[in-house]
C-alpha cells in the first residue's frame, strides 16, 4: 500500500518537476515578451490559487477576490512610491492589509452560503474598489499609481521573473500542504457535511474565516507582486471584472483539482496575450471559451481528465477481477 | 439644508428607485422561479437600450418614433431571451448553481463585446420625447416631466406585476413553483414552458427599461455592469424573488443614491453597499425574503 502511494506520487511527480525545471530555463528560451506573460500568468495564476482555496476546498464562491489582489498591489506601490520604504517589508505590508482587510471582511461573508456569500464578497469588493476608486487624493482615483520600481536586484526582467517563479513555487506548496493537512481535511469535510462536522465539535465559522484570511493574504501577495512588475497599479485591479477571472479560471481548469486553476489561468493569460494581437474583442472569446468548457467539459479540464482516468482505471480494475 | 433641496432629492431618489425596480423586478422574478441569477439581465438592458436608439434613429418617426422603438427593442431582447433560455439555461437547471451564474457571466461577455463590436464606445443620447420634455412643478419646485414618466411606468408594472403573480392561474403557477418545483410538475404543469416565459417577461422588461433609460441617462458601455450591481443590491435588501421586496429594495437604494450623492457624491455607491452589507448580516435573505432550505 505505502509504496504503491508512493509510486503514485512520482508518477505524478515527474511532471511537475518537468514543468519547474522548464520555467527556469524559460528566460533563456524564449523571447522577452513572453516571458512578462509567463510572469503574469505566475502572479494571476497564484490568485487563482487563492481563490480555489474558498472555491474548490471550502465550498464557496468569492467573486470579490481581486479587492484583496487590488489592496495588496497599492499598499505596495503606494508605500514604494509616497514612503520610499523597503521593497521586502512593503511586500510583506501589501500581504498583512489584504489579510487585515479579508479579516473584517471574512467575518461578515463567513455566515453566509452559496449565492448570498458570493453577493457579499461582490459587495464588498465593489465597496473598496468605490473607496479607492474615488479617494483621489489618497489613492490617485481611476489614474492610479505610476512608477513603481522593484529594488536594483531585481529591476531586470529576468530576475524579477525569477522572484516571482520562487515566490509562486514557495506559495503553491504552503496552500498545497494547507489543502493536505488535517486543517484542509476538515475544511472538506465542511465542504461535504457542514452539519456533521459541527457536530464534530468543530467550530465551522471559525475555521472558515481562517480560510478566508489565508485566502485573502495570498490574494494581496499577487497583487503585491504584481504592482512592481507592471510598474503601476490601477483602480481596475479590485474591480468585480478583475474577480471573475480566478473564478473563469477555476472553472476552466477544475476547481476540483489543486493546479487546474493554475492551468486555467495560464490558457486565459496566454490565449489573452495572442488574441489582444489582432482584436479587441476578448470578451466574446472568453465567454465563449467559458460556455464551451461548461457544456462540453463538466468540472474543467483536469477535473474531466481525473474523471475519465477514474473511469478507465475502474475498467480496468473489474475487467482484471472479471478474468 | 432646505426643504427645497431635501425634496428635490426625494424626488430624484423615487425616480431612481423606479428605473431600478423595472431593472430589478425581472431579475426578482427570474430568481425566484427558476432559482437562477442572471449576471447578464443589466446586459439585456443595456442592449435594449442600444437598439432602442438605433431604432429610433432609424425611423425618425415624429411623437411616437422613441415609444416605438423602445416596444420593438423590449421585443428583440425577449428574443435573445429565448434563446438563452432554450439554448443555455434549460441545460443547466440540473447542475450546480456557480455553473448557472458562470454561464450568465458569459452572456453578459458575449454581450458587452457585441455592444462595442455594433456602436463603438461612444456616448449614445435620445432627447426626452414629447410630452415630457418639459418640467412639472411640484410645491412649486420644477421637476424634470421625463422622471414622472419613469416614475409612473415604475408603478404601472407594480400594478401588472401584482396582477400576474397574486390575481392570475400563471401567478398561482409561479408561486407554487417558487416553492416546490417538483409538486407543480407532478401537477402536469409543464415546467420548461413555465421557465422560459418567465425568463422572457425577465428579458422583455429589461429591454423595455433599458430603451426607458435612454433619455433618463446616457447611453454607453458600461451602464449593464453599473445597473446590476445595484439591482443586485435591491434584490439583496429586499429579498430575493419577493415582489415587494424588490419594491422597498428598489425604493431604498433610490434614497440611498440620491442623499448620499449630495452628502458625499464620491461615496453615493459606497453607501448603498454599506447598506447591503448590514441588511445580509442581520437578515441573510432579505427584509422580504424567507430563509433558504
Amino acid at each position: 500500500m505505502d509504496t504503491e502511494r508512493k509510486g503514485s506520487w512520482l508518477k505524478r511527480g515527474w511532471w511537475l518537476a518537468l514543468l519547474i525545471i522548464a520555467s527556469f530555463v524559460a528566460p533563456f528560451l524564449i523571447s522577452e515578451f513572453y516571458l512578462a506573460i509567463l510572469g503574469e500568468a505566475l502572479i494571476m495564476s497564484l490568485l487563482a490559487l487563492s481563490f480555489n482555496l474558498l472555491f474548490g476546498y471550502m465550498g464557496q464562491l468569492s467573486f470579490g477576490q481581486a479587492a484583496f489582489y487590488g489592496l495588496g498591489g497599492y499598499t505596495v506601490a503606494m508605500l514604494l512610491t509616497k514612503l520610499h520604504f523597503n521593497f521586502w517589508l512593503s511586500l510583506m505590508a501589501g500581504t498583512g492589509i489584504a489579510s487585515f482587510f479579508g479579516l473584517i471582511v471574512g467575518y461578515f461573508c463567513v455566515r453566509l452560503r452559496g449565492i448570498y456569500f458570493a453577493i457579499l464578497t461582490l459587495a464588498f469588493g465593489q465597496l473598496l474598489f468605490f473607496i479607492i476608486y474615488k479617494w483621489h487624493d489618497f489613492t490617485g482615483g481611476d489614474d492610479g499609481i505610476q512608477g513603481v520600481f522593484p529594488p536594483e536586484l531585481l529591476k531586470s526582467p529576468v530576475a524579477y521573473y525569477y522572484f516571482i517563479l520562487i515566490v509562486f513555487i514557495a506559495s503553491a506548496f504552503i496552500l498545497w500542504r494547507i489543502i493536505h493537512s488535517p486543517f484542509g481535511h476538515t475544511l472538506k469535510a465542511m465542504r461535504e457535511n457542514p452539519e456533521r462536522t459541527e457536530f464534530l465539535g468543530i467550530n465551522i465559522a471559525r475555521y472558515q474565516l481562517i480560510t478566508f484570511v489565508i485566502a485573502a493574504a495570498f490574494a494581496g501577495l499577487a497583487g503585491a507582486l504584481w504592482a512592481p512588475f507592471y510598474r503601476s497599479i490601477a483602480p481596475f485591479a479590485l474591480m468585480w471584472v478583475k474577480s471573475g477571472e480566478p473564478v473563469m479560471a477555476a472553472i476552466l481548469g477544475g476547481p476540483t483539482t489543486f493546479f487546474g486553476p493554475v492551468l486555467g489561468m495560464f490558457i486565459m493569460t496566454f490565449v489573452h496575450a495572442y488574441v489582444l494581437g489582432f482584436t479587441h474583442f476578448w470578451a466574446v472569446i472568453m465567454g465563449i471559451m467559458i460556455l464551451i468548457i461548461i457544456f462540453l467539459l463538466p468540472g474543467g479540464i483536469l477535473g474531466f481528465a481525473q474523471e475519465k482516468l477514474k473511469e478507465r482505471r475502474a475498467r480496468l480494475n473489474s475487467s482484471r477481477t472479471l478474468s | 439644508m432646505s426643504f427645497d433641496v431635501l425634496f428635490n432629492q426625494f424626488m430624484s431618489g423615487v425616480a431612481r428607485g423606479a428605473l431600478l425596480f423595472l431593472v430589478a423586478s425581472g431579475l426578482s422574478l427570474t430568481f425566484g422561479v427558476l432559482r437562477v441569477l442572471n449576471f447578464a439581465h443589466g446586459s439585456i438592458y443595456m442592449l435594449g437600450a442600444f437598439i432602442t436608439y438605433s431604432i429610433w434613429k432609424f425611423l425618425l418617426i415624429p411623437l411616437v418614433g422613441f415609444y416605438i422603438a423602445t416596444i420593438l427593442a423590449a421585443l428583440v431582447m425577449a428574443g435573445i431571451g429565448i434563446i438563452m433560455e432554450f439554448f443555455l439555461l434549460r441545460r443547466l437547471y440540473a447542475r450546480g448553481w456557480p455553473e448557472q451564474l458562470l454561464a450568465t457571466y458569459a452572456v453578459l461577455l458575449i454581450i458587452t463585446d457585441l455592444v462595442k463590436w455594433g456602436w463603438g464606445g461612444e456616448f449614445l443620447s435620445i432627447p426626452r420625447p414629447k410630452p415630457f420634455t418639459g418640467a412639472i412643478f411640484l410645491f412649486g419646485f420644477p421637476f424634470p416631466s421625463y422622471n414622472f414618466f419613469v416614475i409612473i411606468l415604475g408603478l404601472a408594472l407594480v400594478v401588472f406585476l401584482w396582477w400576474l403573480v397574486y390575481k392570475t392561474r400563471l401567478g398561482d403557477i409561479i408561486r407554487a413553483a417558487a416553492h416546490d418545483r417538483e409538486m407543480v410538475s407532478a401537477l402536469g404543469i409543464p415546467i420548461p414552458w413555465l421557465f422560459t416565459w418567465i425568463f422572457v417577461l425577465g428579458a422583455l422588461i429589461a429591454g423595455l427599461s433599458g430603451g426607458v433609460a435612454g433619455p433618463y441617462g446616457a447611453i454607453a458601455l458600461g451602464m449593464d455592469i453599473e445597473i446590476i450591481v445595484e439591482c443586485f443590491a435591491v434584490v439583496v435588501i429586499g429579498g430575493m424573488g419577493s415582489l415587494p421586496g424588490t419594491l422597498l429594495g428598489s425604493f431604498i437604494v433610490g434614497q440611498v443614491y440620491a442623499f448620499g450623492i449630495m452628502y458625499k457624491p464620491e461615496l453615493a455607491l459606497a453607501f448603498i453597499f454599506m447598506v447591503m452589507a448590514v441588511v445580509l448580516i442581520i437578515r441573510p435573505w432579505g427584509i422580504f425574503g424567507r430563509a433558504e432550505r
